[in-house]
């Protein structure tokens, strides 16, 4: 009787290894599966370089709380720098050529300029790049595969004098697609 | 005696597996965080965001002795490991491998390995930045 008993609990130990390595094997599957998403997936960076590139626009748009003086003619603003704005503050789209594997730009920025009395309609814009891609921006992203793919975008307000100290809002709109290098496909 | 013996003994087997395993996991995890195509990923993403922000005259210094490691590991120079051409920056650590991410600055970017005084790599990495067309770095 004894040995039955001794037996008995020897064959449930057994029994219960095999369980436990079976339980240690989905433990691991799991881990494997977690690692192999989360390094599988390239690092989403596009919202660090639309805000560099919002950045880099109000550094050259104001310095010190001062318009530049050139994008100035005449006292009004001059229409004519937004066809060499992006240039003149060292900014280029054409990165790759033929822009890479997406085959067009993957930039753009929209600069406006409100009076203080109207912050709704803008006295003028400066804008460059894909500007497309503007509306989906403003699209209330969830964490669905196709919404990821949208551009990221990055808005800056601040306010700004021109040399007859007169006020102005600024906004940045900055938005970058690169979804083929920052988004699983 | 004999009994006891072969339950301790069953017993070690079972700690043993339980460490292997436990250890293959863990080192399956270190493997994966410093595989050639996350720190490839990594260092150009890392880089082109550094060069985004950069301004023409600044003289940029980056650890990259995970990079070094691993392209001496491979078989790469690590002089080669980072190239810039245009506004492209290519982080190659495999021979089969690399990885290339683009910036919107537009300056001209030198890049060269830093070696100490026996000429082995120290691990950083010199990044100049001058404005375009001015690549004297």
């Amino acid at each position: 009787m004894k040995e039955e008993i001794q037996m008995d609990k020897k064959g449930s130990d057994k029994i219960l290894s095999i369980y436990w390595f079976v339980i240690l094997t989905l433990v691991a599957g799991g881990i494997f599966a977690m690692v192999y998403v989360f390094y599988g997936a390239p690092s989403d960076v596009r919202e660090i370089e639309a805000n560099l590139l919002a950045q880099k626009l109000a550094d050259c748009v104001s310095k010190n709380g001062l318009i530049e003086e050139n994008l100035f003619l005449n006292g009004d603003f001059n229409p004519a720098i937004n066809s060499y704005f992006t240039d003149r503050c060292d900014i280029t789209f054409d990165v790759e050529e033929g822009y890479g594997d997406e085959e067009k730009i993957q930039y753009f920025y929209k600069i406006e300029f409100y009076e203080i009395k109207d912050v709704v309609n803008p006295l003028f814009v400066i804008s460059d790049g894909n500007l497309n891609w503007e509306s989906e921006c403003f699209i209330e992203k969830s964490n669905s595969k196709d919404y990821l793919r949208l551009v990221k975008c990055k808005e800056r307000r601040f306010y700004a004098v021109d040399k007859g100290q007169k006020q102005y809002l600024i906004k940045i709109l900055s938005g970058v697609g690169k979804s083929e290098k920052n988004v699983k496909q | 005696m004999n009994k006891r013996g072969t339950i301790l003994v069953e017993n070690i087997v079972f700690l043993i597996l339980n460490l292997l395993f436990l250890s293959l996991l863990v080192l399956f995890l270190l493997r994966q965080g410093n595989g050639a195509i996350v720190l490839e990923e990594s260092y150009s993403k890392q880089i082109a965001m550094v060069l985004d922000s950069a301004k023409p005259v600044m003289i940029i210094q980056m650890d990259m002795e995970k990079a070094r490691k691993l392209a001496e590991r491979r078989g790469i120079d690590f002089a080669n490991a980072v190239q810039i051409s245009g506004n492209v920056v290519k982080v190659k650590l495999t021979q089969n491998s690399g990885y290339s991410y683009s910036f919107f600055n537009n300056v001209d970017v030198s890049a060269r390995a830093i070696k100490d005084s026996k000429g082995d790599y120290t691990g950083m990495y010199l990044f100049v930045v001058n404005e375009r067309g001015n690549s004297n770095g």
